[in-house]
């Protein structure tokens, strides 16, 4: 056995962790076998141990403990192996090591599952954390999507009155709307259109992505200015890049030839 | 041992709760919390700077006490005295992303001298520690806050604050020498 280590400072080195290298090891054999200086390591680590009541207190915040009893419970249900090591009888002595090594290997798995319980109940209580403000994001979502869906039932209400207001001295702008399906056809209105010279008529034109203006017919207008050309005869599955309205002579006239009223592009 | 307040139903000892946990009893392991969260979340918090980093020892270090209860041995050792040494050490070992260390074991005995049972005599031992640590001198005090809240070897500690290896040695010796003199029970 190795001289008792004389200096006090030996035991609280050792106790603080900052005793290295031959220090370390030396002290480490000694302590094996002297239950006195065993002793004086635990005294020591006791009074260094109160050290730690010298960090400012500072009160934990109340989730930690509802954390623990989570943790707590979930391993108490059976969820987490408790990793408590008890001592078997021997029986013979050539499954001492086997048992030690499955013991160990439990012992491991248990040690393993607990960090990961700890982790997953961490993660669990952050998921829980991101849940609730994506609740509250959804609730919110929810409210701009009960709001939409009201504006949409007063856009769409068939009892919905629909008034356009302008400058009350200004002569209402022209204009033209055009829905068209290359398969299917083309409808189309045409508001506050002055009604056009004598011998003149309007004529709807589609623009189509390539090529020359296709006419999808000529058409008239009411005291109101309004007109329509609907279901015109046009060839099929022909892309539109735009709509015009052009004035042209009465009967209209295969290529526009007039001024251009009204122009859309498609979008 | 000092201050050893009158236990009741109420206020039951810590050996009796730490009994208790070893049995499942939950309500034993919320009241021993109760009694020591304050100064191992304030040890952590001291060690790490870091809320979420404390909150994880806190809770580790109780779990721990909650899986291995049955393991603990009232006779050699204090409930306490384990849970300070636990809570830095853990905090230390995260500081330093070191796996935790067998030195929080619960088979190490920590004798604290002090009962820390009733929260009156938590706050006149932490005076106490308080005031011997007002004694040593600053540069003692920074090398021994160092060790113990940083977990710096003397030549960590050499190379932070600049000072020569063996002027940080005799400065830690002499902070330890003061306290075993202060701290005695």
């Amino acid at each position: 056995m190795n001289e008792h280590p004389q200096p006090e400072e030996v035991f609280d080195e050792y106790a603080l962790g900052s005793l290295e290298g031959e220090d370390k090891q030396a002290f480490e054999s000694h302590l094996r076998d002297c239950k006195t200086c065993a002793r004086r390591l635990e005294e020591a680590r006791a009074r260094l141990a109160l050290l730690s009541l010298a960090a400012p207190p500072i009160t934990p915040p109340l989730r930690v403990r509802e954390g623990l009893l989570a943790q707590v419970r979930a391993q108490s249900s059976g969820k987490v192996p408790k990793p408590a090591i008890s001592r078997q009888p021997r029986r013979t002595l050539w499954l001492v090591p086997l048992l030690a090594a499955a013991a160990g290997a439990l012992a491991i798995t248990a040690v393993v599952l607990i960090r990961l319980n700890h982790r997953l109940s961490r993660q669990l209580a952050a998921l829980e954390q991101k849940q609730a403000a994506m609740l509250a994001a959804q609730q919110e979502q929810q409210l701009q999507a009960d709001k939409a869906r009201r504006v949409l039932n007063v856009l769409t209400s068939p009892e919905t009155v629909k008034v356009s207001l302008l400058p009350a001295d200004a002569h209402p702008a022209p204009q033209g709307k055009a829905f068209y399906n290359s398969d299917k056809g083309l409808v189309f209105y045409a508001a506050n259109l002055p009604p056009p010279p004598s011998g003149y008529t309007y004529q709807l034109w589609l623009v189509p992505l390539r090529g020359v203006p296709i006419s999808a017919g000529v058409f008239r207008t009411d005291r109101e200015g309004d007109g329509k050309v609907v279901l015109p005869p046009l060839p099929r599955g022909v892309p539109a890049k735009a709509f015009a309205v052009t004035i042209e002579p009465a009967g209209g006239r295969p290529q526009p030839t007039g001024k251009k009223v009204l122009i859309g592009a498609v979008s | 041992m000092p201050n050893a307040p009158h236990h009741t139903d109420r206020h039951p000892a810590d050996f009796e709760l730490i009994r208790r946990v070893a049995n499942g009893d939950e309500a034993a392991l919320t009241a021993l919390y109760d009694r020591y969260a304050g100064v191992v979340y304030s040890v952590a918090h001291r060690v790490l700077k870091d809320e979420g980093a404390a909150e994880e020892v806190l809770q580790d270090v109780f779990y721990q006490l909650w899986c291995n209860a049955s393991r603990y041995d009232a006779a050699r050792g204090t409930m306490a005295g384990w849970l300070l040494v636990s809570a830095r050490n853990r905090a230390i070992d995260l500081l330093r992303r070191r796996k935790p260390a067998d030195t929080n074991s619960m088979e190490e005995p920590v004798p604290l001298a002090f009962n820390l049972e009733s929260s009156v005599a938590r706050t006149q031992l932490i005076s106490r520690v308080k005031s011997a640590l007002g004694i040593l001198t600053p540069a003692q005090r920074q090398v021994l806050e160092l060790t113990y809240f940083a977990g710096m070897t003397h030549g960590e500690i050499a190379e932070k604050t600049g000072e020569p290896l063996g002027t940080v040695k005799t400065r830690l010796r002499a902070a330890l020498h003061t306290l075993r003199q202060v701290l005695a029970p």
